[in-house]
């Protein structure tokens, strides 16, 4: 059984079930979430693995954003959010109170809906996370920009106007700077809520391409409405459907032969 | 009809209407306060008019017309005056402003048209502006230098050149009192603080006792030779003096030393009068006032107006902004923080002469005096702190413009879109860096548009600071080169409070009229000059975070 199924999918497949500890970047683990009276997530639990592309998808208000949102704790803004169950990263619960939430998110960094550049030069929009490390050697900043806007696949259209403001930049090139913001820290994780929605196809292609090749440092997770760009870009997919985890699984075995009905119809276009 | 009113003309032309008349009015009242403050200025044509009175006798009169009027002539009539022959329904009055003050009693004077026999305008009528009892008109004769008259050819110019060396000579003179003088007056108080200090210590040794009569006594002679000096300058000033006739005939000396400048205004070709207009709104802004106010400038009043509202502004925009972050970013929402705002903005509504009230009582007395008890307790009775003066009115106003502030801060605040705030959290920023480095710069052009409204209100406010700071006549700027320097318990002067003063409280009311646009359009400008700095270091900031118009 399981030979057939190699050779059908592609060979570096993980069993999502059962992930080593070393090759597990977060597990969740039972995740309730409520916003006052409503609940958005019930009962989620997965493991995501390391180095890879995750994609979450589903319909509007399935949770996937608030899913990811609860993974750098960016849903502590949010007055009156109740999170039950845990998610583990290096084996601690990051709803531990004895965790740096501040520590955490340079970690796990996150990518928003829309490009959100800071109004200061393209320069110390990348090194912002730095100065906050409180890194202000001139050298080690201008590498650290240098590095990250490469691996943001943007250097070479602004390596000339450094110092200009980051709101002259085209919405494509403006949501690669905050790529190159967000990994200039050197997170683990990298999450992506939906980070071509407000873009042109072309924009939207090469932020694909660069999240292909962003995989070989970071674990990414990424939150998608857009089937295709999830059967492109991810090596695992998760549908989720009104705050729950329906299916979770390599992107071959959702987009071609999912188990669940909710998923197929999902993926057929039945609904969402 | 119907149609006209659907398709909405009426509509634009009402809202349009309504903003022509804004503008209207306050085109108007700039134009109005600017033309008749700045024609002050104006050298004025000088008549010499050939009058007779009520009993035929007949007259010289000197002097420039200020005002006309129509006159009925039944009330003429009624108040007793006679004419001989029949001038119609009505009759024309000029107000002539005439000089010479403590020759004819009043400078000003109405005079009827049927009065005059014959008008001229001579070349050679000299306007004198004086330091005392203001301007002089008449025929300068000839010079007495040192007791001695001259007989001069060419009088004018020799005038000029005496009046010129007067001048000058009064110049050194002032500044010997101002500086030297001032300075050692400043520290013979200090000496006398510190013995009052030492003795209220019980530490007032005999040493000290000898090292402070020593210093005393260096000073005292210090004092002597420049006061020596100083009266040497004001002789060698009042050497000369000048004969003028004037319009009574005869023949009148005028000292030099009183006399600032001479201008023969009936001379005067048109850019010659430009020249002496510039010349007088020179004087008007950089001169010390005089004569109860009514003449010179106003240079105090200015420096003391935009010290104060400078002041303020530095109190009141930390306070406001602090006020503002901890309302909006950290203070849980609920009932007590929405009563806490709206308290806020109804503390903008109080009427601002309680604000002086409040000043008064708490600054000034308690506040102030307390400091005095504590730190200055050798100078006791006489207050310190302890008496209104520029730091306590500029508090009371910054307290009077703390909501404005808060408010628009809060609006600035609350325009930030939420993904900067986040895109800056999830990297790792704390609540405190993300407010520190990206949510105040982002604000700041909200900041600075509360602070343009609390320079607007604070510079135009005059009833509170007549409680807790303003004086008619300041003797010393809040600034000056004694250490330390910057002297924030001075009591100082104020545009507004001036033009009440000129207005309300002058002796010559005639005389103050025009002081009183003058010094209005003045405070306008002024209030106007604050406020074009600030809304370009606005427009320079919104440049910058433009992000906000996406």
């Amino acid at each position: 059984m399981i030979s057939i199924d190699q050779s059908v999918m592609k060979t570096d497949m993980l069993d999502l079930e059962n992930l080593t500890a070393e090759q597990t970047a977060l597990e969740i683990r039972n995740l309730d979430l409520k916003y006052g009276d409503k609940q958005a997530l019930f009962d989620v639990s997965m493991k995501i693995p390391k180095k890879k592309v995750t994609a979450f998808i589903g319909p509007s208000g399935c949770g996937k954003s608030t899913l990811l949102r609860c993974i750098n704790r960016m849903n502590d803004l949010v007055d009156n959010c109740h999170i039950g169950g845990e998610i583990m990263l290096h084996g601690q619960n990051i709803y531990d109170k004895r965790v740096d939430v501040a520590a955490l998110r340079r970690n796990v960094g996150m990518v928003f809906q829309r490009p959100n550049p800071f109004p200061k030069s393209i320069y110390e929009n990348v090194v912002y996370g730095l100065r906050l490390q409180g890194i202000n050697n001139r050298r080690e900043l201008d590498d650290a920009a240098e590095r990250s806007l490469r691996g943001a696949a943007i250097w070479d259209e602004v390596k000339d106007r450094l110092h200009d403001n980051a709101f002259g930049l085209s919405g494509g090139q403006q949501q690669r700077l905050v790529i190159a913001r967000a990994i200039a820290i050197e997170p683990e994780v990298l999450l992506l809520d939906e980070p071509t929605s407000a873009l042109d196809p072309i924009s939207t292609l090469t932020i694909e391409e660069l999240i292909t090749d962003l995989k070989s440092k970071y674990t990414v997770v990424i939150v998608t409405h857009n089937m295709q760009q999830a059967a492109r870009v991810s090596d695992q997919t998760a549908f989720m459907y009104m705050g729950e985890l329906i299916e979770y699984a390599d992107t071959n075995t959702i987009f071609t032969t999912p188990k669940q009905k909710k998923t197929e119809d999902y993926i057929t276009g039945r609904y969402g | 009809m119907g149609k006209w009113f659907k398709s909405g003309s009426p509509w634009i032309w009402m809202t349009s209407g309504a903003v022509s008349i804004s503008l209207i009015a306050v085109l108007g009242l700039l134009l109005l306060i600017a033309w008749r403050g700045l024609s002050y200025f104006w050298p004025a044509d000088i008549y010499e008019w050939q009058m007779k009175n009520q009993q035929g006798e007949r007259y010289t009169l000197i002097g420039e017309v200020y005002d006309k009027e129509e006159v009925p002539t039944e009330r003429l009539i009624a108040a007793g005056h006679k004419f001989d022959t029949d001038v119609g329904d009505s009759v024309t009055r000029y107000l002539v402003k005439t000089g010479n003050r403590e020759f004819v009693g009043l400078d000003f004077r109405w005079i009827l048209a049927t009065d005059i026999i014959s008008r001229s305008q001579p070349e050679n009528i000299a306007v004198i502006e004086r330091s005392k009892n203001g301007d002089f008109y008449g025929f300068p004769i000839a010079i007495i230098e040192d007791g001695k008259r001259l007989t001069s050819q060419n009088i004018e110019a020799d005038f000029e050149s005496y009046i010129e060396r007067a001048v000058a000579l009064n110049e050194q003179a002032l500044k010997l009192q101002k500086g030297v003088i001032g300075s050692i007056n400043y520290e013979l108080e200090n000496l006398r603080l510190k013995a009052r200090s030492y003795e209220l210590k019980g530490e007032l040794t005999e040493s000290r006792q000898a090292e402070i009569d020593a210093a005393r006594a260096k000073l005292n002679a210090e004092y002597l030779v420049v006061e020596k000096e100083f009266f040497a300058l004001k002789t060698e000033a009042g050497r000369d003096a000048v004969v003028i006739r004037d319009m009574r005939g005869e023949e009148v000396t005028l000292k030099m030393d009183t006399i600032l400048d001479v201008a023969y205004a009936n001379r005067l070709s048109f850019i010659g009068k430009v020249g002496h207009w510039f010349v007088g709104v020179g004087k008007f802004i950089s001169d010390d006032p005089r004569e109860a106010n009514t003449e010179g400038g106003v240079f105090p009043a200015i420096f003391g107006t935009v010290f104060m509202v400078m002041l303020m502004a530095v109190i009141v925009t930390p306070f406001g902004v602090i006020a503002a972050i901890y309302l909006h970013e950290y203070a849980k929402k609920g009932p007590i923080t929405k009563m806490i705002r709206i308290a806020v903005i109804n503390l903008a509504g109080v009427p601002s002469i309680v604000y002086g009230v409040f000043g008064l009582g708490f600054f000034v007395y308690m506040f102030g005096g307390t400091l005095d008890q504590l730190f200055y307790p050798e100078a006791l009775p006489a207050p310190t702190f302890g008496s209104p003066g520029v730091i306590w009115s500029a508090l009371t106003l910054a307290i009077l413009t703390l909501p404005v502030v808060i408010v628009s801060t809060e609006e600035g605040l609350s325009r930030i879109p939420s993904s900067v705030r986040q895109g800056s959290l999830a990297l790792g920023a704390t609540k405190a860096e993300t407010l520190w480095r990206i949510i105040i710069p982002m604000a700041s052009p909200a900041i600075m548009t509360g602070l343009i409204l609390a320079v607007a209100r604070a510079a135009g406010e005059v009833a509170p600071l007549m409680l807790v700071g303003v004086v008619k006549l300041a003797p010393t700027l809040p600034i000056d080169m004694n250490f330390p320097f910057v002297h924030l318990e001075r009591k100082f002067m104020h545009l507004g409070f001036h033009i009440y003063d000129v207005g309300f409280q002058s002796p010559n009311v005639e005389a103050a009229r025009p002081l009183v646009y003058a010094t209005s359009f003045l405070l306008v400008s002024v209030i106007v000059a604050l406020n074009l700095t600030a809304i370009g270091v606005r427009n320079h900031l919104r440049e910058k975070y433009r992000s906000l118009e996406h």
